[in-house]
């Protein structure tokens, strides 16, 4: 028998669609006719007798597993109504006591394993098990409940799955691989450990789904319900019909029910020429799909630096912060060709404006991972676009049909200069770009995701296209992060060079798309460019130095409270010996003189013996305020400092981000042109992200330098705490 | 400024200076009569008057922190050490009398300036340390007040299992307050509010039980036998309140100790300044 038909015996149309015979039989004393191959259930439904079932709808194959609609046929023992085939003269009782007795218990069994009431109950008081409890008037089981729990699985965006309220009906199996063929859903274990499985057991937002919602509205109890987004109105939009929807190509393959279920998480906007439709720095939790029109998108933050002046030779001269922009450009930063902001463009640094027109998707970044705007969208045209949550994006997403549709816009309009991102990649031709361009694969994560592990046999390099990944280098005594990589970097050029192993592991932080080289096309790539293939080679040699002495550094120190603190993990730390502190506050002083009176360190902080680590950004080897910058400009040179670069949006996620709170938000007034009234400026306050820049202008840092009690140090943790700890161990001996 | 090793070389050049300053004194004393107008005397009350300014200039310094003029720490052990050796340069100008209430009013500031500021140096040397080993749970001196008001917030909140303030021997009221007889209820309250309260409100009164750390163990102690143990949890915590408390009084009274010599050695050392500039332009003139 082959997936997806109806067993030959229960066809009601008998095979080939031919004209079938009648039978007649009796049901509850009541002589019904039906065609043959009908059966008992469906003759009985459809002559009005009603049998209560769990595990079968209509338009399922029945399979006769929860055994509900089990009716006395006259026979030894009781039959599954709905795969028991209708025959001539059959007399069947479909509520006799013994059947009823039957049922009562069968459904006190699988209340007696069913958390009640379940999510679907809670929610809309339609969880067809209960419903059935409470007709067959059971409250609480006489049965104890299961002791091990089949836990839940909240990692889809779109469908909550509850294992506990599972009663392993099938259902939702039927639906996704029958109905929907996408060949999903499946079962896992045996006994008590027997379950529904995405894939090969994998969690749920993580497996193939493709999010239909057909399971979910298989599921007769609790077990599948969709994570409702119906109190979310998005302002300023109108609803959008189902059939409307439907008509576009890019829902045509979404459920009709899950689309009707997340009426409000799709809406139909209009913009007018001019207007603004988000400004870079806010945060958002949508996406857009331009319809109709063209949108310009552009960076409105002015490109400038929190600078540090003041000359260093200057006798008298005082330092004061300010924004500094056109060609002075942080000592070892290389100038930047594009930023990459959360389109399918990249905005030149020189000019950074680009236009997106209709079937273009922007706010794809903010939607998934809830970052803030990284930059501006200004309707050129007046426009009609699509916004949507991430619910709804993700459904769309895993539309192959319109994955494919996005994927091709990007390799015609963004690769070449994503590529191009990369300054090692510069000298490469237009041709080869173009040959390239249908050779790459666009991979698409989900957090937690690995994309490689050390070790592995290295097949590919991989360049960022959204989102951001973790490179982590395994040891004995724990990983250590190497590298956040967000839009931009690239990684797995070190296996491809050297030994053809992996060297790291590297993982999804949040949504990630990576744009895939096959390692043929990167040798292929290297034979022809060998300027590329020699700067490449130059800089996997450099990393594997860095991470040498990164190695180097962190082994030998011994102190548990220096690990337990995380020093471990700073670069730099400015350390305040408490012993010889008098608590005179020159140093923040200092530190406020030096940078317009904000201060960027604290002197408060955690302790270790006699020193206190002030609040002053350590240059993390874990720089946990890199991830999620939307715009990618904080970033750290070879030397491991922590930069921020020119065009900062200023959205602050990175002060949020750093544990320490070691980043503060800067305000400077500027003159700006008034996006509403192009001929016009006007004062705004645009916040710069700063932190400690170790006064890089000078020979040492101003609180350092202002300490008049020498109790202040900027220190390297970990050659300090050896050297510190070697000292205590000689006192101790 | 814990003066300790890195302070030998600066030592060792006042030592140097003041020997050098001492020989030359010696057959001075002893061929003639000295006094300040003497070429000698002259050259020693520049000296002592040129240590006294740049100790002075300290000040000024640390107002211009950034300025690049030198490292603030070379400032301060210039300070500390040109300071000291001001009293020997002036008692040599002066041939260790002072002539005239002027001069005698100087000899006098110049004594009080010099024993403050001896007295300050060492109390920046112990001080710190002493802070660092006493208060480990120091804050900024600004945010102690915050800090108390967090503290009263904490212990109310945390006293909030064992009564409420509507409560007078009625039952618990909620579900996370700890079921107590009645007389314990009662008993915990008027310890709280006539107690710990109190000492929260007005810590820097200095009459509470609380305020010493012995008492305050013992205290406690008493508390936890009277109750029982599913009570002992939250005395816990109020203990641990009022410790915390007791280290702010004590951070607050040795940073006392620690600026408040400040408001006698500065303003002298201004008078002395200013005194000594009109004793030299005094001395010249007339």
């Amino acid at each position: 028998m082959s997936r997806g038909s109806l067993p030959d015996a229960v066809d009601p149309r008998g095979a080939g669609g031919a004209p079938v015979n009648q039978i007649e039989l009796t049901i509850d004393d009541r002589t019904v006719t039906v065609d043959e191959g009908t059966s008992v259930f469906d003759a009985a439904r459809i002559h009005g007798i009603p049998i209560p079932v769990l595990c079968h709808q209509q338009n399922e194959r029945p399979v006769g597993v929860c055994r509900v609609c089990s009716v006395d046929c006259g026979e030894r023992v009781l039959q599954a109504s709905c795969v028991r085939p209708a025959e001539q003269g059959m007399k069947v009782q479909t509520n006799s006591e013994k059947v009823k007795k039957s049922r009562r218990m069968l459904i006190e069994l699988l209340m007696s394993d069913h958390p009640s009431p379940c999510a679907r109950q809670r929610k809309s008081g339609d969880c067809e098990l209960e419903t059935l409890a409470r007709l067959e008037g059971i409250t609480a089981p006489r049965f104890p409940k299961r002791v091990s729990p089949r836990g839940q699985d909240d990692s889809s965006l779109v469908i909550s799955v509850d294992h506990e309220a599972c009663i392993l009906c099938d259902r939702c199996i039927r639906g996704c691989d029958e109905i929907r063929m996408n060949d999903v859903l499946g079962r896992r274990g045996k006994g008590y450990n027997a379950g529904i499985a995405f894939d090969l057991s994998r969690p749920m937002g993580n497996s193939s789904c493709v999010s239909c919602g057909e399971c979910m509205v298989s599921c007769p109890t609790g077990a599948l319900t969709n994570k409702s987004v119906i109190q979310t109105v998005l302002p300023g939009g109108e609803p959008v019909a189902v059939p409307e929807l439907k008509q576009l190509p890019f829902f045509q393959r979404v459920s009709g029910t899950f689309l009707e279920l997340n009426a409000n998480a799709v809406i139909k906007r209009h913009f007018k020429a001019g207007e603004i439709i988000c400004r870079e720095g806010e945060y958002g939790s949508t996406a857009f799909y331009i319809l109709e029109g063209t949108v310009q998108i552009f960076l409105a933050t002015p490109m400038a630096h929190v600078s540090t002046f003041g000359g260093a030779t200057g006798f008298f001269s005082k330092l004061t912060s300010r924004l500094t922009g056109g060609d002075r450009h942080r000592a070892g930063a290389d100038h930047p060709r594009s930023i990459s902001i959360d389109a399918s463009v990249d905005l030149p640094y020189d000019n950074p404006v680009a236009e997106l027109g209709p079937g273009e998707l922007f706010g794809e970044m903010t939607c998934m991972n809830l970052y803030p705007r990284s930059a501006t969208v200004r309707a050129s045209t007046d426009c009609v676009m699509f916004e949507m949550l991430r619910n709804v994006l993700d459904v769309i997403l895993r539309n192959k049909t319109l994955r494919s549709e996005l994927e091709a816009n990007y390799r015609r309009r963004a690769l070449d200069d994503h590529l191009r991102t990369v300054p090692l990649f510069a000298s490469l031709s237009p041709d080869f770009i173009e040959s390239l361009a249908s050779r790459v694969e666009l991979i698409r994560l989900s957090k937690g995701d690995v994309i490689c592990r050390q070790g592995d046999i290295a097949d590919a390099f991989y360049l960022v296209r959204i989102g951001f990944v973790k490179v982590t280098e395994e040891h004995p005594g724990g990983d250590l992060v190497r590298a956040y990589l967000g839009k931009g970097g690239y990684f797995g050029e070190i296996g491809l060079l050297t030994n053809g192993l992996r060297t790291a592991t590297v993982s999804a932080l949040d949504h990630v798309e990576l744009l895939r080289i096959g390692a043929e096309d990167f040798h292929d790539m290297l034979e022809r460019f060998p300027t590329i293939k020699r700067d490449l080679t130059a800089v996997a040699r450099e990393r594997e130095e860095q991470n040498t002495r990164h190695m180097a550094a962190v082994t030998g120190v011994s102190l548990n409270s220096f690990l337990a603190q995380g020093l471990m993990e700073a670069n730099s730390l400015l350390l305040i010996d408490l012993e010889k502190c008098t608590r005179c506050d020159n140093c923040v002083r200092a530190c406020a003189d030096a940078h317009d009176g904000v201060t960027r360190l604290i002197r408060e902080g955690l302790r270790f013996e006699n020193y206190l680590v002030a609040t002053s950004c350590r240059q993390c080897r874990d720089p946990l305020c890199m991830v999620g910058c939307p715009v990618g400009s904080i970033r750290r040179r070879n030397s491991l400092e922590i930069v921020i670069e020119d065009w900062c949006v200023g959205c602050g996620l990175c002060a949020q981000n750093c544990p320490y709170g070691n980043i503060n938000m800067h305000p400077f007034e500027v003159m700006l042109k008034d996006l509403t009234a192009p001929k016009q400026v006007k004062a705004v306050v645009k916040r710069k992200a700063t932190s400690c820049d170790l006064c890089s202008e000078h020979a040492e840092p101003s609180c350092v330098y202002a300490c008049p009690h020498d109790a202040a140090h900027r220190v390297d943790p970990n050659q300090f705490f050896k050297a510190y700890s070697g000292i205590k161990t000689t006192e101790r001996a | 400024m814990r003066i300790d090793q890195s302070h030998r070389s600066w030592s060792l050049w006042a030592l140097a200076i003041l020997v050098l300053a001492s020989a030359a004194y010696v057959p001075y004393a002893l061929t003639t009569r000295p006094s300040g107008g003497s070429i000698p005397g002259l050259l020693y009350g520049i000296a002592g008057y040129g240590m006294m300014l740049f100790a002075a200039l300290l000040g000024a310094r640390k107002r211009v922190p950034v300025w690049r003029l030198g490292r603030s720490q070379t400032w301060m052990r210039g300070h500390i050490w040109f300071g000291l050796l001001t009293l020997p340069m002036i008692l040599f100008h002066s041939g260790f009398s002072a002539r005239g209430p002027l001069a005698s009013v100087l000899m006098a500031l110049l004594f009080l300036v010099f024993l403050s500021g001896v007295g300050g140096a060492a109390i920046q040397h112990f001080v710190p340390g002493m802070i660092t080993s006493m208060v480990p749970l120091e804050t900024i001196y600004e945010e102690i007040p915050h800090v108390r008001e967090q503290l009263l917030a904490e212990a109310e909140a945390r006293v909030r299992v064992l009564f409420t303030e509507a409560d007078a021997g009625a039952a618990p009221e909620s579900a996370e307050m700890i079921e107590l007889e009645t007389e314990d209820r009662d008993y915990v309250a008027g310890v709280y509010r006539n107690m710990i309260l109190p000492f929260l409100q007005h810590p820097d009164g200095g009459a509470s039980v609380l305020a010493d750390g012995d008492r305050a163990g013992a205290f406690f102690e008493a508390l936890r036998r009277k109750l029982p143990a599913t009570a002992h949890a939250t005395i816990a915590d109020l203990e641990s309140i009022c410790e915390e408390e007791r280290q702010l009084i004590r951070q607050k009274r040795l940073y006392l100790w620690l600026h408040s010599w400040l408001l006698v050695h500065v303003p002298l050392s201004i008078a002395l300044i200013v005194l000594g500039g009109v004793h030299a332009v005094v001395a010249w003139r007339y």
